[in-house]
């Protein structure tokens, strides 16, 4: 039966040009509000504030961001993740209020984040 | 100085074509080795409502249980291997245990039993095993696997006695379990719980979450073209495109956007609706298989879509992937498949692991 | 690999901040902190006291988040010297869990080094490092179990004590290698706080490798509260062994060199 999809297999090592991240935003007021816009100009501004203008130039994307509950899923490339991920921790202030960003889960795959077993709760 | 800056923990991605029809095909084989398996999540295409027939599988899925403070050796006592370890496959994992900082227990279907523990109850315990591979300058973690099926393993013989004696007076190794057997009969309602009395026994069901999702863009399929090397997309992106869909996340953004960058590879095409439809719970790969049976058969009707697809993930802290590689958690647990079903019955299977893991089968 | 650890909260008097600084780094996944009672033994009428009990604390420790189990909460004593004369372990020393010391200058980090029986060594984060980390007693400290401690807190509130953090940790790894680190907070609140894959991603800002880094927040820190157990029953038995008397014997190892401490210890 010839008319079958002949079997192929591939093997990628590090193929992910991508590290993604699933992150809360924990501000100390909680009347605050801001939108998406806000948040990643906030974000862009603790990579400056850690790495200056040079270092901080990497690009990165907020692929989804919740107004509610200031959850946030990021997308950033391979070799900016452990600058972005220190950025985000050494973050203590949005205008001048305490904050802590808390990262929940951080993958070279996406798909990976829709189904994280350290939230399952069976209680 | 900062040359770690820019370097990230290694992963791993398998990705195979081939058909369901071919003779060969060891899609069944790799859904079976993949144990503990904590949530599917199927997307169809140009679909609004989950047919019947799908929806009644899972709700055939198999029950599973949650017991509290449950002794390992419990589980390797002769009465139980008898009445449920040798007449079915059970499946156990310890439930809120971490792999990389708790001793956490499984037990394979095959009646291996797997500890894998730290360098303390290692060595306390005196059982046989060997260094984890993801350990630091120093061991601190160790793997013991028991295969109960093994002839000197019987009940009564001297190794049994060992294994069992290490485990009740050396170290009474105790932890929370997700407990689950498959048997072909359907069957003995309760057996586990019954055997299992003497403990707080919660009986559950896997959780079922629909979503419909509308109007978004959706790269086009060629299922004999999985590499992509002509095209614009690669495995990859279509992984990361069914992330975003799935988490429904916007996919249509420029170049230029300031918030997100991302866009659904092209060539695309625009789907007016999508369901996805998520299973959670401590799902069993022989379930995980009839639901891929019956996906197959989705195709049987016409229909508007030329393929779906299904996303199994395991367990983070199990302490294996597929067969009885190990797993670790580095800063992340992912061992997850994909299967990507066309109307033609032809497949592709991605799989991936992360830092502390081995290559997928 | 270990459970999660974080050894330095501060101690306040405010039992429902400690509390929810507590309840927050179970949440955050520790299993493990201690509450770090600082004594500055230059200022006059520091006592050494003896630290609350920690389970005055709460009726039910809050659990670890993703785990069955309570969290463990230790008390820690740090001395701040900067005089030879100042570090005498009395047997308040015995009541706490971990003993700490953060030595001001390059001779009592000598000494801190070389002889104290302490479990950890304090490096400056909110100061410029006012002396080298010479190899000879960062390697004795190595050989004697005996770890140093960076507090990441100072680098969250300020960034010129970011800028003191890193390059003092940095130059630490020059010569430790990336050996026998631990990383804590310092955290006075709940916010301060972050998460222990956090913590072990910071660590590669401090030059330590990924491997080094986790540890630094889990089997080192274990490492840590085994040396402070066996530093807790070894000075019990010089006492029931009736030996020279501990505080004159400390003050004469202060300067004593490598050998002869070894000798002591081994005894």
């Amino acid at each position: 039966m010839g008319e079958h999809a002949s079997y192929e297999r591939l093997v990628f090592k590090n193929a992910s040009v991508y590290h993604y991240m699933k992150i809360d935003l924990i501000l100390e007021s909680e009347d605050k509000r801001l939108n998406a816009a806000h948040f990643k100009q906030l974000i862009i501004s603790a990579l400056r504030d850690l790495y200056g203008e040079i270092g901080a130039a990497f690009p990165f994307d907020v692929l989804k961001f919740e107004e509610d509950t200031l959850t946030a899923v990021l997308r950033v490339y391979n070799s900016g993740l452990v600058k972005l991920w220190s950025a985000l921790t050494l973050l203590g202030s949005y205008h001048s209020e305490p904050c802590a960003v808390r990262v929940t889960q951080v993958s070279p795959f996406l798909l990976a984040l829709s189904g994280n077993s350290r939230e399952l709760e069976l209680d | 100085m900062f040359t770690n800056l820019e370097k990230c923990p290694r992963n791993l991605l398998v990705c195979e074509k081939s058909s369901f029809l071919n003779e060969k095909s060891r899609h069944d084989i790799h859904v079976a080795k993949h144990f503990f398996n904590y949530k599917v999540s199927i997307l169809i295409p140009e679909c609004g409502i989950i047919p019947s027939f799908l929806s009644s599988v899972v709700n055939g899925f198999s029950k599973y249980y949650l017991v509290r403070d449950l002794p390992l050796h419990k589980l390797l006592e002769d009465e139980f291997l008898e009445k449920v370890v040798k007449t079915g496959s059970l499946y156990a994992l310890s439930y809120k245990t971490r792999i990389d900082q708790d001793n956490t227990f499984a037990i394979l279907p095959t009646g291996q039993v797997i500890l894998s523990v730290d360098k303390d109850t290692y060595e306390e315990l005196g059982l046989e095993g060997k260094a984890s591979q993801y350990n630091h300058r120093q061991p601190m973690r160790y793997v013991v696997t028991i295969d109960m099926t093994d002839k000197s393993l019987a009940p009564g013989g001297k190794r049994y006695k060992r294994v069992m004696w290490a485990l009740k007076e050396k170290v009474q190794l105790t932890s929370d379990f997700l407990l689950a057997r498959y048997s072909i009969g359907g069957d003995e309602e309760g057996l586990l719980q019954s055997c299992l009395s003497q403990y707080s026994c919660k009986e559950l069901r896997p959780s079922v979450s629909t979503q419909t999702l509308r109007d978004l863009l959706c790269p086009s399929l060629d299922p004999a073209d999985l590499r992509r090397d002509a095209r614009s997309h690669d495995p990859q992106q279509f992984l990361e495109w069914l992330g975003t869909v799935t988490m429904d996340m916007s996919s249509n953004n420029e170049a230029t956007s300031f918030v997100s960058t991302y866009c659904c590879p092209e060539p695309q095409s625009s789907m007016s609706q999508a369901l996805v439809y998520t299973v959670t719970g401590l799902l069993l790969p022989e379930d995980i298989h009839s639901l891929l049976k019956e996906l197959r058969r989705y195709f049987d009707e016409p229909r508007f879509t030329s393929w779906l697809s299904m996303t199994v993930h395991g367990f983070a802290d199990s302490p294996i992937s597929w067969g009885s590689t190990e797993h670790g958690f580095h800063k992340g647990g992912e061992n997850f498949y994909t299967f990507v079903i066309f109307k033609n019955q032809d497949y592709w299977l991605h799989m991936a692991t992360g830092a502390n893991d081995g290559c997928p089968p | 690999m270990a459970v999660f650890v974080d050894l330095n909260i501060s101690h306040t008097v405010d039992k429902k901040r400690l509390q929810n600084i507590i309840e927050t780094a179970a949440h955050l996944g520790y299993s493990t902190v201690a509450i770090n009672h600082v004594v500055d033994l230059q200022q006059k009428k520091q006592e050494i006291g003896k630290p609350k009990c920690v389970s005055e604390l709460f009726d039910q420790f809050p659990i670890v988040q993703g785990k069955s189990r309570p969290i463990k909460v230790l008390n820690r004593l740090t001395l701040v010297v900067s005089e030879a004369s100042h570090f005498r372990p009395t047997n308040e020393f015995k009541s706490y869990d971990v003993v700490a010391v953060f030595p001001k200058t390059e001779k009592l980090f000598h000494a801190a080094c070389m002889s104290f029986d302490v479990d950890i060594i304090c490096i400056a984060v909110t100061e410029k490092q006012p002396f080298y980390f010479k190899r000879p007693p960062v390697n004795g400290a190595i050989d004697r179990g005996v770890f140093f401690e960076i507090s990441y807190v100072p680098a969250i509130k300020d960034s010129t004590m970011r800028r003191y953090t890193i390059s003092n940790s940095l130059s630490l790894m020059e010569t430790c290698k990336g050996k026998n680190v631990i990383v804590s907070s310092g955290a006075e609140k709940p916010l301060e706080l972050r998460g222990p894959y956090d913590i072990a991603n910071l660590g590669l800002l401090f030059g330590l490798s990924e491997g080094d880094a986790k540890a630094a927040v889990s089997t080192n820190c274990r490492a840590v509260l085994l040396h402070g157990e066996t530093r807790k029953t070894a000075l019990g038995i010089i006492h029931t062994m009736k030996k020279i008397e501990p505080t004159a014997e400390r003050r004469e190892e202060e300067e004593a060199p490598v050998l002869k401490r070894a000798r002591t210890e081994a005894v």
